[in-house]
């Protein structure tokens, strides 16, 4: 079978593209930021086994990592308005991203914790430092060194999973390729160029990520 | 309450859907991870090329994506796929493009040495791999192939998306329908129940492969216990 890749197709598309290229970086930044915090907070609870609160942390990881973040998109987008917790679709998706990366985030950012030496803390806590000007100080700066690639990979998981929002009908890259594709059946060229985007944000993210890594392994200048 | 109880029988031709899929795509996810991560490992450059080509591919590229493109993409070149094959297919190469580079780290999570001393002591190179890597790779790749599989799992989800009538499909449908019918949105209580469901799901099979990971882990450490015990029982009856 026969098939005309139209070039000039994905031109004629590129501002329609383009809105929904800013509605993904927007989505995607101010989750990746939101998880990233999510995740600091929820692994110093577990590092500090605040009571409680750590084994709410331990039931919100395990819930939200052994189910689909498709289902959790509709629950919060579908589901939370007859609780009376009615979100836009812009701050639905942000929520569900949020919720689904900052569970990934705890155990990643735990795992840095986890890999800096038990002696640092002993130390810390011979020099008076109580628990939390220990994390403050100690464990989050070398910890959040550690478990920087790990973080990148959800990060970047948090960007491949927007395109999941445009089942709710978020009008973000995937939509509007989709949308293109059901007006003018130019199904090739729309997924040429939507992948050859996802590629290009993933590699972005990646050296962005491998900029800051080279940044913060700089020795310490007191 | 009712209403879960009055589609009951959907919901679990649903599941029987959904676990169709599942067990589908575990199982060529599992088979091509195993012969693409080898082929990464290889000396021979062409191959690892195009596993190299092949994984970046999947990996970079959203797996909706990547699905609406078989789906919708697949026809145009010949091939018409209906959902559900086009969705096993691509959760099949999606998954295989992940597992790749999981056995890819746990071969190079391997001792350089392993693999020359097999060669010094004469060893042709599929018995390298066979008799001398392949069963050191396994145990590191046990934990993140759970993860895997649970993903995969939870990925069987996006089949909804383009028509079949799985688990989350017939969710879908019943809040549509019961919201068209009688006026008010069951979301909560059916996306809640779609959600306890995936947990129930995944959390069995993680159990499960912790319990053969726990196995795993004391049979090796007991053969490498009884090697310790042999070595000083010979250097005990030398000393006599």
């Amino acid at each position: 079978m026969q098939y005309n890749f139209d070039f000039d197709y994905i031109w004629s598309s590129a501002p329609a593209l383009l809105d929904g290229f800013i509605l993904t970086v927007q989505v995607t930044a101010i989750s990746i930021v939101l998880t990233v915090i999510v995740g600091v907070i929820g692994a110093v609870i577990r590092v500090l086994a605040v009571p409680v609160l750590s084994h709410l942390v331990i039931a919100y990881v395990s819930l939200v990592r052994n189910t689909p973040l498709l289902a959790q998109i509709f629950f919060i987008f579908y589901g939370l308005p007859s609780i009376g917790l009615g979100l836009s679709i812009f701050n639905s998706g942000v929520l569900a991203l949020v919720i689904w990366g900052g569970a990934y985030n705890v155990e990643n950012v735990r795992g840095g914790f986890l890999a800096v030496p038990k002696g640092l803390r002993e130390a810390g806590a011979s020099l008076g430092l109580r628990p939390l000007p220990y994390m403050w100080l100690i464990a989050i700066p070398l910890g959040i060194r550690v478990s920087l690639p790990a973080v990148l990979n959800t990060s970047v998981s948090v960007l491949k999973n927007s395109a999941y929002l445009q089942a709710i009908g978020l009008a973000e890259l995937t939509f509007v390729a989709m949308e293109r594709i059901a007006m003018d059946f130019r199904t090739l060229e729309m997924f040429a160029a939507i992948g050859l985007i996802y590629l290009g944000l993933v590699l972005t993210l990646s050296i962005l990520v491998r900029r800051i890594e080279h940044v913060m392994h700089r020795p310490f200048r007191g | 309450m009712d209403l879960l109880v009055d589609s009951s029988g959907l919901f679990f031709d649903g599941l029987v859907w959904t676990f169709k899929l599942a067990l589908l795509t575990l199982f060529f996810a599992t088979a091509i991870s195993m012969i693409v991560g080898v082929m990464s490992v290889t000396g021979l450059r062409l191959l690892r090329a195009v596993a190299l080509i092949y994984v970046e591919f999947f990996r970079d590229i959203p797996l909706l994506v990547s699905l609406f493109f078989v789906y919708f993409g697949a026809p145009l070149i010949g091939i018409p796929l209906d959902p559900f094959a086009a969705s096993a297919a691509t959760l099949s190469l999606w998954g295989g493009a992940n597992g790749a580079e999981i056995v890819r780290g746990g071969f190079n999570s391997i001792p350089q040495h392993q693999r020359t001393s097999a060669a010094a002591l004469g060893l042709k190179p599929w018995e390298i791999y066979w008799f001398v890597l392949a069963p050191q790779a396994l145990l590191p790749i046990i934990p993140p192939f759970t993860g895997l599989f649970t993903l995969l799992i939870q990925s069987t989800s996006l089949a909804a998306l383009i028509g079949v009538p799985e688990f989350f499909r017939i969710a879908q449908i019943v809040v549509e329908r019961t919201t068209m019918i009688e006026g008010h949105s069951p979301a909560f209580l059916v996306f809640g129940v779609v959600l306890l469901v995936y947990y129930a799901i995944c959390s069995v099979l993680n159990l499960g492969t912790r319990k053969l990971e726990q196995y795993m882990h004391t049979r090796t450490a007991r053969t490498v216990v009884s090697a310790e015990v042999q070595i000083i029982d010979r250097r005990a009856e030398e000393s006599v």
